[in-house]
């Protein structure tokens, strides 16, 4: 038996917003590169005032998902994920809180998808893109791609974020 | 006017002459009726103010006082509260022998081949581990909802299969995963084997296990062995065999992942053991768990004692004789408590929760179909003579006996007449041998293989002589073990080898037969749940025939229509039962009373005729 080698290893962190009756809820779920879970975390549901809500304006989204809620559970994990992956185009601006990159998966009926784009890399099945300001993210994501592998489906992890936030947000867990 | 004015200019320039005066001589301008800008001044004696400067004096005032409410904001949010979980490390195995030779990037391993093609099968549903129902805790609730789904867990990702399981597999393989306590009751050849060993596979990846115990019956430890080593060839497995002394050391040895044990060997060894001395497991898996279905005996006893964190049990026949069996499988599974009696409405409650059980025709509908047929035989001239000879004296001999008869004497009885059915035992004449030999000959010529099962090991070994011919194996409890797996292997190999007899002790369990074609049942069983278990080592997933062809032998105007008949209404019941747990009459064995009412037997007291025989048939007796 023996632990997997600091070679291999490549952490995924996939991070998903909801917006609930309760307020927003955030979940950020790191796995190894083969998509087993290492660690998760969500944050208790968050809610504007009627002042925050007119004084951010048409920001007050992204704020609460990239810098409240994604820089919170970035923060709050123990197992330090190397990529984190959205796909919700709010939380692109995470990036500029953290140190990590953040990558967008791209839909698979984006009209765009097939255009050449030195911002976006395939990884696994899907298409990703980072975030336009941090230019060497692509290339620092591709140096370590061949880990993943080539039929792993990296939507579905969010997809698991998204049932465990409805059942903490069902069982009340984060109050 | 003009006098006023006149004064004026003298007062204010006394010392000067007054300039020349000009006359306007037009009328018409004299006429006009508006001033010069001179302003009147009336003559009140202080003019003279208004040569003087003004005075101005300053006085201080006090500042306003300080405004009200000024609203004010800053970007303050609260810290966010947030709840969280890590999961414990898995167990990650070397790799084995195949995957050693290839390169370590994950695209390099060899996914295992879709039966449906790889484009197909990316579009499948993908199998989630759902929550157990009785996970209270978030905690609980979350690891399971967070693991991937088992389609992108084994496929191709992390554990090599050696071929796709089907989606009723997946399905299963999630349910074990979740279930703490769980009852796998699969109809006999849909892979309870490869579900089991799969989800154990995940749980140790998943850090949910490090020592499980396997019990099963002792013909089965090869095949576990074998199955371990196709599906799951990184899990090292013990098996605990030697003297006591070696099988003390291997129950106390730490390293073990997998022990492998009969269900005999752990009795006795836990027997020996103090009860502090119990080694510990993370899972305990009974195989043919309805060894364990009476819980007043030993065996019973013993297995419920082993100290354990998970229970898994798998029959495929959960119900072999009445419901309350599943009462001693429930208690292991810790789902009821000690001596608790729960009717059969709570069981059924229960069952929902526990147990999970799959039919054929609903979840494989590409194995290939079973055909049943009865070969009704006739006797030979010397069996007939025989046959009813033995029965009239027996029933003679019964009646004569009076109110001491007893379940054994008539019991004796049926198994005289069985054997006779079998064959003559004088003349050694035998219908039934005829038959198989005659179908046999068609079978060989077309190179197929069959399964006969006899319940004597007697007539196993007796046919065997008179086969050869078709390269006849035998196989039953009078066989060493080590000498049983190359018997099936050479059975599976040999295109010579057409028939192998087995005992349905010994060999209607657990065994893979899947490429014959051929079931013979030679002669009867009591319960039709073993005659299907022997059916089923046929008529399995991965059978490779195009149809399975089940021939019972049943002789004509004997005992063995009368047990057919009752096997025939046992078979009903044992559907609705499975269908329907609310129904009363559970027993699936013949009871006390059936055995006896195979036979009219009365005594005479007093001139009248009285029954003689229990006075309600009772599931107690199981005659298997």
């Amino acid at each position: 038996m023996t632990q997997s080698t600091d070679q291999q290893r490549f952490h995924l962190g996939f991070l998903w917003v909801v917006h609930t009756d309760l307020g927003y809820v955030g979940g950020l779920l790191v796995t190894n590169h083969l998509g087993r879970p290492l660690e998760f975390q969500c944050t208790a549901p968050v809610r504007p005032n009627k002042t925050q809500e007119i004084l951010y304006g048409p920001t007050l989204q992204p704020f609460i998902y990239s810098e409240l809620i994604g820089k919170t559970l970035f923060e709050r994990v123990k197992v330090q994920p190397e990529l984190i992956i959205i796909s919700q185009v709010e939380l692109i601006d995470l990036r500029t809180s953290i140190s990590v990159p953040v990558a967008c998966l791209i839909d698979s009926e984006d009209s765009q998808r097939e255009l050449p784009d030195q911002t976006r890399i395939q990884l696994g099945m899907q298409q990703l893109r980072f975030h336009p300001d941090y230019v060497d993210d692509p290339a620092i994501v591709q140096k370590k791609c061949s880990r993943i592998s080539k039929d792993a489906d990296l939507s579905e992890p969010l997809e698991r974020v998204k049932d465990a936030l409805l059942e903490t947000v069902k069982t009340n867990a984060v109050a | 006017m003009q006098n006023n004015r006149d004064e004026l200019e003298n007062k204010l320039m006394p010392d000067q002459q007054p300039s020349p005066r000009f006359e306007i001589d037009s009328p018409e301008i004299a006429a006009t009726d508006f001033h010069i800008g001179n302003p009147h001044i009336h003559i009140t004696g202080m003019n003279g103010a208004l040569h003087r400067f003004p005075g101005v004096q300053s006085q201080a005032t006090a500042l306003l006082p300080p405004g009200g409410f000024i609203p004010t904001w800053k970007p303050y949010w609260p810290k966010l509260k947030t709840f969280g979980l890590t999961f414990p490390a898995g167990i990650d195995f070397l790799p084995v022998a195949a995957e050693e030779t290839s390169d370590s990037k994950l695209q390099d391993l060899q996914a295992p081949k879709s039966s449906t093609g790889d484009g197909k099968s990316a579009k499948k549903k993908p199998t989630r581990i759902k929550p157990p129902s009785d996970a209270l805790s978030i905690e609980d609730r979350l690891f399971y909802v967070l693991q991937p789904p088992l389609e992108s867990w084994l496929k191709g990702q992390e554990l090599i299969m050696p071929f796709e399981p089907f989606p009723y597999q997946y399905e299963g393989i999630a349910w074990i995963f979740s279930q703490q306590s769980a009852l796998l009751a699969d109809e006999m050849g849909l892979g309870k084997t490869m579900q089991a060993i799969t989800a154990i596979r995940l749980l140790l990846r998943a850090g949910q296990l490090r020592r499980i115990l396997l019990v099963c019956p002792k013909p089965l430890i090869p095949n576990w062995q074998r199955e371990f080593k196709m599906w799951a060839e990184e899990i090292p497995v013990t098996t605990i065999e030697g003297d006591s002394k070696r099988r003390q050391m291997i129950w106390q040895m730490p390293g073990s992942t997998v022990l492998l044990a009969n269900y005999e060997l752990v009795v006795r060894d836990f027997m020996a053991m103090h009860e502090d001395d119990f080694p510990m497991f993370d899972l305990v898996v009974l195989d043919e768990a309805q060894r364990i279905k009476n819980r007043d005996s030993v065996t019973a006893k013993m297995i419920h004692s082993i100290p354990r964190k998970r229970s898994l049990c798998m029959t495929g026949t959960p119900i072999e004789n009445c419901a309350e069996e599943m009462i001693s499988l429930f208690q292991f599974m810790k789902v009821v408590p000690k001596h608790a009696s729960p009717d059969i409405r709570q069981l059924s409650d229960l069952s929902k929760d526990y147990i999970l059980r799959r039919t054929k025709d609903v979840v494989a509908k590409d194995l290939p179909p079973r055909i049943d047929r009865d070969e009704i035989i006739e006797l030979s001239p010397a069996q007939e003579q025989a046959y009813k000879t033995a029965e009239t004296d027996g029933i003679i001999q019964l009646n004569g006996m009076g109110e001491s008869i007893t379940i054994q004497h008539v019991f004796e009885l049926v198994l005289r007449l069985k054997q006779i059915c079998n064959a003559d035992p004088l003349t050694g004449e035998s219908s039934k041998k005829d038959r198989i030999i005659a179908d046999m000959e068609e079978i060989a010529a077309s190179g197929g293989k069959a399964i006969l099962f006899s319940q004597w090991t007697k007539t196993i070994d007796w046919l065997a002589e008179r086969t050869k011919q078709f390269g006849c194996l035998t196989y039953h409890g009078g066989v060493p073990t080590k000498k049983r797996e190359p018997i099936l292997d050479q059975f599976k190999n040999d295109p010579d080898s057409h028939i192998i007899l087995m005992s349905y002790g010994t060999g209607a369990v657990g065994l893979n037969l899947q490429f014959a074609g051929y079931v013979f049942l030679y002669d009867r069983w009591w319960n039709p749940a073993v005659e299907d278990q022997a059916i089923n080592r046929a008529h399995r997933i991965g059978a490779t025939e195009s149809q399975i062809i089940v021939s019972k032998f049943i002789c004509k105007n004997t005992i063995e229509e009368r047990i057919d008949k009752v096997l025939q209404q046992k078979r009903e019941l044992f559907h609705r039962i499975l269908g329907d747990s609310d129904n009363e009459n559970t027993s699936l064995s013949m009871s006390a009373g059936e055995i006896f009412g195979l036979f009219d037997l009365k005594a005479r007291k007093g001139g009248k005729a009285k029954r003689i025989g229990p006075k309600k048939a009772k599931p107690e007796a199981n005659a298997a």
